[in-house]
């Protein structure tokens, strides 16, 4: 396979990967357009919810290695 | 793996967008969520870049051992062990009060048996392991993508069956530090690794009579030009994964580990795809629903792994090696698919592959790291066997 035919497909890979990643983030990270009541509930626990993923995995001795 | 030593010019601009990259990205994951998840994944771009430059390989080290043997690369395999496990077992017997932090203990059953045979086989068909298939996918190596896709299948299947496996017959976790206590439980871990090494270079002498050594590829450039442009020699990547696998020990609290971010990414889509995942008793609690229920740049592993690929590409691109040239043909595109699901499925068992399943099960002092190693091994072994079977590989003892 000539490089420059591996360097397309490494290239369409990266961005394909790249935007599934911006598309889950922004999935997790918008709140639901159906309740306003719940919506300002989720965005409450979005901005929490990274920092307590952050220090779960260990303090509940739950590391992603035993898994 | 076509790897030539032969000095290359740097690819400059790949060079230079892989930079851009990776410092927006780690500028971005400040913003979003905090300097520890910046950090960890600058850890990994470590970790990749010490991959790549050693050419760091547990596949072409344990098929060399096996085929040829010749031992250096499982002999630094063994350094990488013991190094580590001096560099973990002081910290997870508490000895720094104020450090918090857990080692990878798991269970000791059949489903590490069955995991680690399994992953042992798939990273012989599959051309790499856990960390290999990460690295030569930042390299550039297209068929190691088919091998990476399969990986996330297998390892999405495992998590929807692991429940089964783990209520096989086990002796639950066993961990040597809790049990004899940390420098006890360390020496008893350094006579084993002496054997090893001795076993291993016994066997090189026996075959070959000589020794190749672990500092061979001395550095005919200065330091510095090598330590950018590579290639290391292979004690250079022992003590970079040791370092940064301490690094992730202090930082985010538990080993490097890699496939656990696998199952998730493949349950994600298999999530937006329509599937219920949250059925399966694995995301249904704990930390894997929490992973699934946040964003993926929220996941330390996943992160991790890809700041592997970028350390990757970026050492690759500095190296002038990125995107080698290679002919795909049929063959290898099957055990890429056979080879990436054994893994995949192994490494969800057997609770980690090489790097989360072994290197940290042993260097946490857990005995399913042990188990992991001989059954993976054995694996191995079988994998290269059935290569000669089907004809992919030469038959054994022919040059």
């Amino acid at each position: 396979m000539k490089k420059k035919y591996n360097r397309l497909i490494m290239g369409s890979a990266i961005g394909l990967a790249a935007i599934a990643v911006a598309i889950d983030h922004t999935r997790h990270r918008l709140p639901d357009a159906e309740s306003p009541k719940t919506s300002v509930e989720q965005s409450d626990s979005s901005e929490e919810s990274p920092c307590s993923l952050d220090e779960s995995p260990c303090s509940l001795d739950e590391s992603p290695c035993s898994l | 793996m076509n790897v030539s030593t032969s000095a290359l010019k740097p690819d400059q601009s790949v060079a230079a967008l892989a930079i851009t990259g990776l410092i927006a990205l780690s500028l971005f994951l400040q913003h979003e969520f905090s300097l520890k998840q910046s950090i960890l994944f600058l850890i990994g771009i470590g970790l990749g870049i010490s991959l790549f430059h050693a050419l760091f390989g547990f596949t072409g080290g344990w098929r060399r051992m096996i085929r040829e043997r010749r031992s250096a690369d499982v002999r630094a395999q063994i350094l990488l062990l013991a190094v580590t496990s001096f560099l973990f077992f002081p910290v997870l017997g508490h000895v720094f009060t104020g450090v918090e932090a857990h080692g990878a203990v798991a269970q000791v059953g059949v489903s590490v048996l069955v995991g680690a045979f399994l992953f042992g086989i798939g990273m012989q068909l599959g051309g790499g392991c856990g960390s290999g298939t990460l690295f030569t996918v930042g390299w550039g190596q297209v068929d190691m993508l088919i091998t990476l896709a399969f990986f996330i299948i297998g390892a999405t299947l495992g998590s929807a069956h692991l429940h089964w496996w783990t209520a096989l017959p086990g002796v639950g976790k066993v961990s040597l530090i809790d049990n004899y206590g940390w420098l006890p439980a360390l020496a008893l871990q350094v006579v084993v690794f002496t054997g090893l090494y001795i076993l291993a270079r016994t066997l090189e002498q026996q075959r070959h009579g000589n020794v190749k050594s672990l500092l061979s590829g001395a550095p005919q450039s200065s330091i510095s030009e090598r330590l950018i442009h590579g290639p290391w020699p292979l004690w250079w990547g022992v003590t970079g994964l040791a370092f940064f696998n301490l690094l992730t020990l202090l930082v985010a609290g538990h080993p490097w580990s890699i496939t656990f971010a696998f199952s998730l990414w493949g349950a994600k889509i298999w999530s937006a795809l329509g599937g219920d995942v949250l059925a399966w008793p694995y995301w249904s609690a704990g930390y894997p629903a929490r992973a699934l229920s946040h964003s993926v740049l929220a996941d330390t592993t996943s992160l991790m792994d890809f700041g592997i690929m970028s350390g990757a590409l970026l050492a690759a691109a500095l190296a002038g090696k990125f995107a080698p040239e290679s002919v795909l043909k049929w063959k290898r595109v099957a055990t890429a698919v056979i080879g990436g699901l054994l893994l995949g499925y192994g490494a969800r068992l057997a609770f980690g592959c090489n790097i989360g399943g072994m290197l940290a099960g042993i260097a946490s002092g857990s005995l399913h790291g042990w188990l992991w190693l001989v059954a993976g091994f054995t694996g191995g072994i079988t994998g290269l066997y059935l290569k000669v079977l089907f004809h992919i590989d030469r038959p054994f003892g022919r040059s």
